[in-house]
């Protein structure tokens, strides 16, 4: 890599060509950057602009069901891939845009935990990671502090570990509800932490507890690399295309990486060259420009020698309960983000019939319409014959006064388990508005997410009720919950089971690298974003520290 | 899409049959939904025009009852699109917002330096004191 400082002129041969602009793009890109390499990063989505987000509209939960909808195939924007997902249990969620997913995702800042990374030594099923949380811990503490996250220090759920940079966030009555019942049974709890600052950080506004993260702050308050990383990224001579739909990586006679052919915003193919590529297209974005990548040399798709590109996708199975109470709790505020969080139930206790565990985030309940299709779901149904009087009428009045304000909803995310049938595929069909290839999931939940969300949601019942609730209501394995999508590439020292090894380099091609989280040996029971930009961060660090070595085209 | 006088009447006769006037809460049309909040209902929600406008077309001013009830039972799109307008509109409306105590989306303030009563009352110290919870990262 020349190491010439930034400011490539379109379509002329950079360091390195990053796809996504993520957070785990914008981390590489960042560094990259300012170590003096130049750097294009291909995004298909765009800038995204806090005017356009509904939060502090009126309308704000009618348009969360549709343009701001976490789901692409509901969305059913231009800039969007569909996702095949008729042989999936479980919807994938995502955005494209300058941050991408994180546009939409709640905040909730939750890191792996030792264990994590050892899951076969400790529990003898899956795969230990190629390094340990220690091996992650400075990267993580580094993040934290560019991220502005907010939170309480101490937490006894995790080994001690530097301050965060802002303090928590209120927890407001919902939390407090929360804690009143994991207090009363003696269960772990901690002030949530989240990726909003309480206090102006890092170009951040401190968030306002607007509830509205997950359609977009429109506070500029929630943590999101647009804000956060591209500009600095950008000032240090990076270039950010956006609008930039990548179609295939290329590859010369040696088996090199060459850069990417691109469809621009005018519907025109463009070539970006470039010594070294990143993949940064997240667990479904990654193995399908990946597959789209075939070529005489990698017939099955790039860097799929190992036949892993596609496979082991975990993406989480969740269910929740809500808990209503007699006492007002401004189901509305924010954050929404998590207001708790509980780890008691996170490590493995294999006499519950299960391994592995979950997290627990207790967030307040939302406004009028959300209360009325609580997570997605139809509260009401009339059997065949009733009358819709019946079942609406009256019904909404009573549903509403005692449900609105009333309410606290723990969201549980369980460790989902590494299955090579879990897929993602090209789908011979569908396409992308540029007319190429859609990815296609093959996903089934596990007998042992079935069990593990069931004892969740049994011990997430008795907490509401030890806190007084008067009515619980279980939503189980919500299908509109694919928020984390992980584990396609994954890594690992073997060549002949893994795609890329620790430092996210693949095993087959030496100077194509996968920064994001589809590389994720195995998925951890807790929100991943913490924990994907530290592992970016710590291989970019490597990448820049052994540049002199890289093979390049 | 704006809809003509008929229609909105059309609209708010189907409204009332969704959200009848309960205790303090007034009926749909009382509170107005088919004016202002319906068009914002609809503005926001381009994707719904045509199921509703199916749905709305196929219902009856002069037999709301009858006709919603047949609209449910034959066209689920439809109906699902027009009971989605008529309840969103309905708790858009200040006088509803009012009734059921909902600001909206607001920015309360609040003091990120104040100590939160969990670490003055003991409750947070209990857990703490219940020591670390996570297995180390073994050892060799
Ligand atoms: C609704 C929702 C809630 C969430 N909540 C949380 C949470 O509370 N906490 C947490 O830790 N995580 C949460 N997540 C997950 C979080 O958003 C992701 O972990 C994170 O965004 C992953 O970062 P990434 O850079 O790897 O991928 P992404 O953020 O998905 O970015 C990938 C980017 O690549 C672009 N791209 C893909 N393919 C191409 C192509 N062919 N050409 C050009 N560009 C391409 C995409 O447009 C996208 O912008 C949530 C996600 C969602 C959807
Ligand atoms: S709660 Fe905070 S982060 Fe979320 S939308 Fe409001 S201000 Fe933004």
């Amino acid at each position: 890599m020349s190491g010439k400082t930034g400011g490539a002129r379109r379509d002329e041969p950079v360091d390195v060509l990053i796809v996504g602009a993520g957070p785990s793009g914008a981390v590489a890109a960042r560094y990259l950057a300012a170590a003096g390499l130049s750097v294009v990063a291909l995004e298909q989505g765009h800038w995204p602009d806090a005017a356009d987000f509904p939060g502090r509209k009126r309308e704000f939960e009618l348009a969360a069901q549709k343009r701001w909808h976490p789901n692409p195939n509901v969305r059913d924007l231009p800039r969007d891939y569909p996702v095949e997902t008729s042989a999936s249990d479980i919807n994938p969620l995502m955005y494209a845009a300058v941050g991408g997913s994180t546009t939409l995702y709640a905040g909730h800042w939750t890191p792996f935990l030792p264990s994590d990374f050892r899951v076969k030594t400790l529990d003898g099923i899956a795969d230990d990671w190629p390094f340990t949380y220690e091996d992650l811990l400075p990267s993580l503490e580094e993040i934290e502090r560019e991220v502005g996250v907010s939170g309480l220090p101490g937490n006894p759920a995790y080994p001690p570990q530097r301050a965060f940079p802002t303090p928590p966030l209120p927890i407001g009555k919902a939390g407090r509800k929360a804690v009143e019942g994991l207090d009363k049974l003696g269960w772990h709890w901690w002030p949530g932490t989240n990726a909003m600052p309480s206090v102006p950080y890092n170009g951040l506004n401190p968030c306002v507890r607007r509830g509205t993260c997950m359609t977009g702050c429109p506070e500029g308050a929630k943590s999101t690399v647009n804000i956060t990383f591209w500009p600095h990224a950008i000032r240090s001579g990076a270039r950010l295309i956006t609008g930039a739909r990548v179609r295939e990586i290329e590859v010369n006679d040696q088996g090199l990486a060459t850069g990417a052919v691109y469809i621009d915003e005018n519907g025109r193919e463009r070539r970006q060259r470039a010594a070294v590529v990143i993949v940064c297209a997240n667990g479904i974005g990654t193995p399908r420009l990946l597959l789209l990548s075939k070529s005489k040399r990698f017939p099955d798709g790039l860097a799929n020698r190992s036949g892993m590109v596609g496979k082991r996708l975990m993406m989480h199975p969740f269910s929740a309960v809500l808990g209503v109470f007699e006492d007002e709790l401004d189901g509305w505020m924010g954050p929404f983000g998590q207001l708790v969080e509980s780890f008691e139930f996170y490590e493995t206790d294999a006499s519950r019939g299960f391994m592995r565990g979950a997290k627990w985030g207790a967030m307040p309940g939302g406004g009028p319409l959300g209360v009325t299709s609580f997570v997605g779901s139809q509260i009401f149904s009339a059997g065949e014959g009733g009358m819709v009087e019946d079942v609406w009428g009256e019904n909404l009045h009573k549903l509403v006064a005692r449900r609105f304000n009333h309410c606290l909803v723990y969201g549980i995310i369980g460790e989902d388990l590494p299955e090579e049938s879990n897929q993602v595929v090209l789908d011979p069909e569908l396409t992308d508005s540029d007319g190429v290839p859609a990815p296609k999931l093959l996903y089934k939940v596990s007998q042992n997410s079935h069990d593990m969300l069931r004892f969740h949601v049994a011990r997430c019942t008795e907490a509401v009720e030890a806190a007084g609730a008067i009515e619980t209501v279980v939503v189980h394995q919500v299908r509109d919950t694919g928020w984390h999508l992980l584990g396609s590439c994954r890594m690992g020292e073997d060549a002949a089971t893994s795609v890329v090894d620790q430092w996210g380099r693949s095993h087959d091609v030496p100077n194509l690298y996968i920064f994001d989280g589809s590389t994720f040996p195995t998925s951890g029971g807790v929100n991943p974003t913490a924990t994907i930009m530290s592992v970016a961060l710590r291989q970019v660090r490597r990448l820049i520290a052994q540049r002199h070595l890289q093979e390049a085209a | 899409m704006l809809l003509d006088d008929a229609s909105r009447a059309k609209f708010a006769a189907i409204a009332d049959r969704l959200i009848p006037a309960s205790g303090k809460m007034p009926a749909a049309s009382s509170a107005s939904v088919q004016h202002a909040m319906l068009d914002l209902a609809l503005q926001s929600r381009p994707d719904l025009t045509e199921d509703f406008t199916r749905g709305l077309a196929a219902c009856s001013a002069d037999a709301p009852s009858q006709s919603i009830n047949a609209l449910f039972r034959e066209d689920r799109t439809g109906f699902n699109a027009v009971n989605l307008i008529a309840v969103a509109a309905y708790y858009m409306t200040d006088e509803v917002r009012d009734l059921i105590g909902y600001p909206g989306q607001e920015s309360p303030a609040y003091d990120p330096h104040e100590t939160p009563d969990y670490l003055v009352d003991g409750t947070l110290e209990r857990v703490v004191r219940r020591g670390p919870l996570y297995r180390p990262t073994p050892r060799g």
